[in-house]
């Protein structure tokens, strides 16, 4: 993969009018070069005899003898201790608007500095970053980041967030959680953009160093979960709710995808799940699909379906509902649930408006949740 | 039936405990294993029976679990001499794996220039075909060795216990030809190995399974333990994929048996994909229906 392809494919390009943007890439070009997978040992796995280990980071609990990797890719088995091999091994980084991850109740009109590493537990069809997700580091071009550069380009580039993300963030836990620890201590926040496929006890300890985490609620059913994303609901649904209850902030994208997880029955289950479990004001982004990876013989998700989502989760008695990837659209605004005005005014990645004082309405003085400043 | 004969020629003591190869009688145990596959008397004709003159050759070896699991380069560069020699291909061909890496630390010298070829896909310049094959519940990108470098193709694999597959040989040995075959290991590799090997680009170009036997790790694998490697110094080849797999198997409960360990129906982990590929028509998983011809050099 070439510079302009390794660029391209994380959407970089479009990032490069940014100012101060190209001179941070020659930078980071600079050390680069082409890097050795790294042999950090990784945190959440126990030793077998004959030199075996069991992963304990995510829901796969991956078995593997000696020299094997497990379903990531990214972690191996080196003669009966368990490392990762992207430990500081970036393979996109962008300075991007913190409503790209979506994050609209976070630090509106602030850019965040986002990375990912190659790898994912899951293998989702409509994956949209597979290029990156679903391959081995060794198979794409990557940088040495240390976690100290990565908060140092942040602030650098006046980014007050990183974001952890375009990947699977919880296949580098090591290297995000010290980059997360070594952004707190220069008051940069941490965000994360992940599927969910993560164990209890890890994602209680990532709760301590990051900020936000925004998840991937792929669909309401086991079966789509094994058939199109090689995964499980349920350790899903409970990665919400220990998030939920972390305290830290919490959004959730439903990408809805025409035929497979778009009926109205799925989506009211959903948001009744959502509405029990976590309570109304957790933002909700229902995203449109566009055909991609695997799945290339469905159209993309008519507007109308959206909008009918969108109407669905209102009726069930959420408060902040959004339709994604349909730039211009209305429901990418946030309205006061009190009131009904325009809070904060959305057109695609841009914020036109903010009429918020204090996290309040500035209409009514209705309290909107989310980190605002 | 030619599809689904599978012989197995032992050859005692070709290989020593300090893997050096007794050249001799590797030679014999590759003419008489093609000889008794093919029919012919004549090598010749034989190798003119599954392989073109403008053959491009792939021998697909499996270089993961290091020095004390894969094919000894010598038994490899052995059998690659033979099919340059006697068969048509001339030099036209490739022994390839993953990495360079493995290559070298299983005692391959890479070879880019002329000659036989020796390297891995991840040489500069060689890579994954950009091109995502999808087929069934698969989507990988295949090594440009396979897609592109190659006209035909001989799964030259070790026959492994494996943890998760139940058995590693000639078709899940094709896992090595894509990107990421780390995506292939649920439900016991069923239906993957099956259906990676019914992908165009490997089952049209698949001659035939042939496996290396010398020491079989019967339990415990895919990765090396001596405590469970027995010596078993032979070579099995057949032109049905299924058929070789489903005789290396039968090997492998074999020698569990042997050491009391229970079998891998007993352990949860039997092959089932050979089944699979068997009901999709890539040949044939009933051991009642393949007919085994052992010989002993
Ligand atoms: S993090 Fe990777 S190695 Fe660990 S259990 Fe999950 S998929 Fe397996």
């Amino acid at each position: 993969m070439n510079r302009r392809q390794f660029f391209k494919t994380t959407g970089g390009v479009t990032l490069l009018s940014c100012s101060g943007m190209t001179s941070m890439l020659m930078d980071l070009y600079a050390f680069g070069g082409k890097a050795n997978l790294s042999q950090v040992e990784a945190r959440y796995y126990k030793e077998l005899p004959e030199r075996e280990i069991e992963c304990l980071l995510c829901p796969r609990f991956c078995k593997l003898g000696d020299k094997e990797r497990g379903y990531c890719g990214v972690r191996e088995n080196i003669g009966g201790k368990y490392y990762t091999l992207v430990y500081g091994k970036v393979c996109a980084i962008n300075v991007d608007p913190i409503e790209k991850k979506p994050f609209f109740h976070f630090l509106p009109k602030t850019n965040a500095l986002s990375i990912a590493t190659a790898g994912c537990n899951v293998n989702c069809k409509f994956c949209q970053n597979w290029e990156i997700s679903q391959v081995r580091p060794e198979q794409v071009e990557h940088r040495d980041f240390p976690p100290k550069m990565v908060v140092e380009y942040a602030r650098r580039y006046t980014c007050p967030s990183i974001a952890y993300t375009y990947t699977e963030p919880a296949v580098f836990f090591e290297y995000m959680y010290d980059t997360s620890e070594e952004a707190r201590k220069k008051q940069v926040r941490n965000t994360v953009v992940t599927g969910g496929h993560i164990n209890p006890e890890p994602l209680r300890d990532l709760t301590e160093v990051v900020d936000a985490i925004k998840i991937d609620l792929k669909a309401f059913s086991e079966q789509f979960y094994a058939d199109y994303v090689r995964g499980e609901l349920q350790p899903v649904l409970e990665a919400i709710k220990i998030v939920a209850k972390s305290g830290i902030w919490l959004e959730i994208v439903y990408l809805v995808i025409p035929s497979l997880n778009d009926s109205v029955k799925e989506i009211r289950r959903t948001c009744r799940w959502l509405l029990e479990e976590i309570g109304p004001e957790v933002p909700v982004h229902f995203s449109r699909f566009h055909p991609m990876y695997l799945v290339k013989n469905l159209p993309p998700t008519p507007v109308s379906t959206l909008e009918r989502a969108h109407r669905v989760a209102l009726e069930e008695g959420l408060h902040y509902v959004y339709i994604g990837n349909v730039p211009g659209h209305k429901a990418e605004s946030t309205f006061c649930p009190k009131c009904k005005r325009v809070v904060i005014k959305r057109v695609g990645y841009h914020i036109q408006n903010v009429e918020l004082d204090g996290g309040k309405c500035r209409f009514c003085n209705h309290p909107i949740p989310g980190i605002w400043s | 039936m030619k599809a689904s004969r599978v012989i197995i020629v032992r050859g005692r003591g070709v290989l020593s405990p300090r893997r050096e190869v007794d050249q001799k009688k590797l030679l014999q145990m590759y003419e008489r294993g093609f000889r008794a596959l093919t029919g012919q008397p004549d090598l010749r004709e034989g190798f003119r029976s599954f392989f073109h003159d403008r053959d491009r050759l792939g021998l697909k070896i499996n270089t993961i679990a290091g020095r004390e699991l894969t094919s000894v380069p010598d038994v490899t560069l052995g059998l690659a001499k033979l099919l340059a020699g006697k068969g048509s291909l001339k030099k036209n061909i490739i022994i390839w794996d993953r990495t360079n890496r493995e290559l070298r630390a299983s005692g391959y010298s890479l070879n880019l220039r002329q000659g036989i070829q020796v390297f891995g896909t991840d040489t500069e310049g060689v890579g994954y075909d950009p091109t995502l094959v999808s087929h069934l519940n698969i989507g990988s990108r295949l090594s440009s060795i396979q897609a592109q470098h190659i006209t035909a193709s001989i799964s030259f694999a070790i026959l492994k216990d494996h943890g998760l597959a139940g058995v590693t040989a000639g078709m899940k040995n094709y896992f090595g030809a894509i990107h990421n075959p780390n995506k292939y290991h649920d439900f016991n590799c069923n239906p993957f190995v099956a259906e990676l090997f019914d992908t165009q680009p490997i089952k049209n170009k698949h001659k035939l399974s042939i496996l290396d036997c010398m020491v079989v790790q019967y339990h415990r694998g895919p990765s090396f333990h001596s405590r469970w490697a027995e010596h078993y110094n032979a070579l099995l080849f057949s032109f049905d994929p299924v058929a070789a797999d489903v005789a290396g198997w039968q090997i492998i409960e074999k020698l569990r048996a042997k050491k009391g360990l229970p079998s891998l129906r007993e352990e949860d982990r039997e092959p089932e994909y050979l089944f699979t590929a068997a009901k999709m028509g890539l040949g044939t998983a009933e051991v009642r229906e393949i007919q085994t011809i052992e010989e002993e050099v």
